[in-house]
């Protein structure tokens, strides 16, 4: 135990850098601008958890009346659930096979089972502030609608410090047999990608069949009368996947002896599953890891022939650079799996989420939306849906952090940062293109936009995404975490990732706003579509510009 | 040729002064072997001489021309060998060599040429096509050495080149060491080994706690303790705490 407790602490450190923070706030002082800037993020926030306290207030409003507002909490749980599942996969790949304190730990005298423990307890850490967005406004403005005294509190509390243990011990017992099925493989790096790929795809089909079952109803008359039929919106759920119901039903049933024994249930499952993944631990961990990072190659010598067609006969800088930065991306299954594949998934999230919408497994609801709103609006909500598809992936706002402690070489090659740089942008702005490209085909293939429409939102996105592209490389370019042990420090758990996000949103959200106040003041939408594309095509030029200068003074600043 | 001149880096705003007013001159054609204890400061002016760190005062230049106002020509005509071989280990080891001709601008006919030397020389032929993340630690560096050969630069500088490489990869990069300068090139490079620094250095610099405090060839170095005569034993009293 107490080997285990050193572990956690020391990765806990490790994983979120509070020796390297209390540094550079306390000791070097340099990111001491980062403390204006975190309750500013806090405020820009504000906007959207005062729209989700609301959204949970009215839906309480409206299911109250007919003694479903538990469901409130149902959902919060199975959406908490159901991130875990998808970003513990990434989480759980990363820490448990490509960290590379592993090399460090396995001559220690410790047990598999003491290292995969702890690696499992940073990764729920993790989890409990992945969720909290979502999770804690429910339970909490769920708590004070319903007036809940002491004891629920108490059982919150409980079910959210369980709530991400069953789907990360799933994840876990999949992945780890994943790996140990996968070790013996000499295409290792091809079988990671494409098990994640598959993992991915059943958590998001089993989301799509929760989605089914639950029906899905859009308007509230219909809505009423699904929860007002004796087949309750609960029971839906539950009988197909019953921990959610064993939450809610806990924490909503007050002192009742029903409430009690869900809890017990919920607790004695997540018991039996993490007791699963300690004994997997034991028999399967160390052999699924032991030599996962070695790659054997096989020893060929080139003819002479063959070795002057392979040797290239010069490619300029921004290409050679550009061919790097891909070949990298693509190789690391981290990178890959965290960059290129989001700009699939969203769009692919997306469609599940028409489907479910409609109930009957069209997509009547939206398309039905999308004809009958004006033109303009379909622009711009399609022109959104490319955009966020686009950038919300980390690989712009992790391009320098990527490199890691490679950074050594682009600071020697006799390549000028503003070349360095342009490659870059333009390795991130393709697979941000590859976001629109998903994106379109959705929206044409789904939605049936028309061509013409299309072509305005493409034009829009491509505008918008060059200007976040832009904005995601200023920030990693202006803190890059380059000493990373672990690449998924570089992308996934990289604080630049979430500043840029939040940049991005709000600089989208004050645009949206803008373009509201001035249609409220009479200015025409088409005129707006068109100002918008000439402020979004001046940000960009403007954002590039400024990222090329700041490029050369920062290369000379980062030391390595 | 290489020129410090009152080159000083500091560490924690000053606190920790890591080199001090290093006045320092590399001759072309010269190999110069530089010296120092642990933490003595040999890697922080390894590391300012190719721009990886940039000096708190004094000015660097290499063939004459400033490292921080003529950066990129400088680094035109520099390599560098790290002490750690930190590489892109997704590449494969002539995707590495060629992503770095391509930055030298390198032309294929010289480009296949030093290649084929270098990789043969070094025992990489047969490993060339694999991904660097299957090397071992010392074909890493072998892979380092070739991309650092293959624009034969005009200065080489190298920190502790020999750590981690077999005796033969080792007696060949000291051939090419001497190669390199006896066409008139320059070559600087940190190491332990004593012996290594006796035969093969025309001059060695020996730093201690940031400041150079003895420098010259072999012979001028005996000069310094009459009762010395072997590198290590001068090395251990001049730095004798």
């Amino acid at each position: 135990m107490k080997k285990l407790l050193a572990l956690v602490r020391v990765g806990l450190k490790a994983n979120f850098g509070l020796a390297v923070i209390h540094h550079r706030l306390f000791k070097v002082k340099k990111d001491r601008w980062l403390v204006p800037v975190i309750p500013l993020a806090v405020v820009g926030l504000a906007p959207t958890i005062y729209g989700y306290l609301k959204l949970i207030e009215s839906f309480y409003g409206f299911l109250k009346p007919i003694g479903q507002q538990q469901a409130i909490l149902t959902f919060a749980i199975l959406a908490g659930q159901f991130l875990v599942l998808l970003f513990g996969l990434y989480y759980v790949i990363s820490a448990f096979y490509f960290s590379k304190d592993l090399e460090m730990l396995i001559p220690l005298p410790l047990k598999p089972v003491q290292v995969m423990l702890s690696k499992f307890i940073i990764i729920l850490v993790n989890e409990y502030l992945t969720i909290m967005a979502i999770v804690l406004p429910a339970f909490v403005y769920y708590g004070i609608l319903a007036k809940e005294g002491l004891l629920y509190w108490i059982k919150a509390l409980a079910v959210y410090l369980l709530l991400p243990v069953l789907p990360l011990t799933i994840v876990s017992i999949l992945v780890v047999g994943m790996m140990r099925v996968v070790n013996v493989s000499r295409k290792k790096d091809a079988l990671i990608i494409v098990g994640s790929i598959l993992l991915i795809a059943a958590a998001l089909g089993f989301q799509f069949l929760l989605g089914r079952t639950a029906g899905g109803k859009t308007d509230y008359d219909a809505m009423a009368n699904f929860f007002a039929s004796s087949d309750s919106l609960l029971k839906q759920i539950g009988a197909k996947f019953p921990p959610s119901i064993w939450a809610t039903k806990a924490l909503a049933g007050g002192l009742t002896g029903p409430a009690f024994w869900n809890l017990f249930v919920f607790i004695g499952v997540s018991l039996v599953f993490f007791c699963g993944i300690l004994v997997m631990a034991e028999k399967l961990f160390y052999r699924g890891l032991i030599g996962i990072g070695e790659v054997s190659g096989r020893r060929k010598v080139l003819s002479q022939k063959e070795m002057s067609r392979r040797v290239a006969s010069g490619r300029r800088p921004v290409k050679a650079i550009l061919t790097r930065e891909w070949r990298i991306m693509n190789r690391t299954p981290i990178f890959l799996l965290n960059g290129v594949l989001t700009v699939v998934l969203v769009p692919l999230i997306f469609v599940l989420m028409a489907k479910m919408g409609s109930g009957r497994g069209d997509s009547a609801f939206i398309l039905n939306l999308m004809t009958s709103a004006k033109p303009v609006f379909v622009i711009l909500a399609a022109a959104g849906l490319m955009t966020v598809s686009g950038s919300l992936n980390g690989t712009s706002c992790s391009t320098f952090s990527r490199e890691g402690s490679q950074f050594w070489i682009s600071k020697v090659i006799p390549v000028s940062p503003r070349e360095q740089v342009i490659a870059k942008f333009l390795h991130s702005y393709i697979i941000a293109g590859l976001g629109l490209v998903t994106s379109t085909i959705v929206l044409v293939a789904v939605l049936h936009i028309k061509v013409a429409v299309l072509a305005a939102a493409l034009t829009l996105a491509l505008a918008a995404t060059f200007a976040l592209t832009v904005v995601g490389m200023i920030i990693d370019l202006a803190r890059p975490l380059l000493d990373w042990t672990n690449p998924q420090k570089a992308i996934k758990q990289n604080l630049n990732v979430l500043i840029s996000t939040v940049a991005d949103i709000g600089l989208l959200g004050a645009l949206g706003f803008l373009c509201s106040f001035l249609a409220k003041a009479g200015i025409p939408w088409d005129m707006l579509l068109v100002g918008l594309f000439m402020v979004l095509s001046l940000l960009s030029f403007g954002s590039f510009q400024f990222l090329l200068k700041f490029a050369v003074k920062r290369y000379r600043q980062i030391e390595v | 040729m290489i020129e410090l001149n009152q080159v000083s880096k500091s560490y924690n705003k000053g606190k920790v002064k890591a080199v001090d007013d290093l006045n320092l001159v590399v001759n072309p054609g010269e190999i110069f072997g530089f010296l120092g204890p642990n933490g003595a400061g040999k890697t922080t002016t390894i590391k300012m001489i190719v721009g990886l760190l940039k000096p708190d005062a004094g000015t660097i230049a290499v063939n004459g021309l400033d490292t921080q106002r003529d950066s990129l020509k400088c680094k035109a005509i520099t390599t560098y060998v790290p002490d750690f071989p930190a590489v892109y280990e997704r590449l494969t080891g002539l995707e590495y060599l060629n992503f770095i001709g391509d930055v030298y601008g390198v032309p294929k006919k010289e480009r296949l040429e030093r290649m084929e030397k270098w990789l043969e020389v070094l025992e990489l032929t047969q490993a060339v096509t694999n991904p660097i993340q299957s090397y071992s630690h010392g074909m890493k560096q072998k892979i380092v050495l070739t991309a650092a050969l293959l624009p034969a630069p005009e200065v080489m500088v190298l920190d502790e080149p020999l750590v981690g490489l077999d005796p033969r990869a080792s007696h060949h990069l000291k051939e090419m060491m001497r190669e390199h300068c006896d066409q008139g090139k320059t070559l600087f490079f940190s190491t332990h080994i004593m012996e290594v620094a006796e035969k093969l250095c025309d001059r060695i610099g020996i730093i201690n706690k940031g400041k150079l405090i003895a420098c010259g060839s072999m012979e001028e170095l005996k000069k310094i303790d009459q009762t010395e005569q072997s590198l290590e034993g001068i090395f251990l009293e001049l730095t004798e705490e």
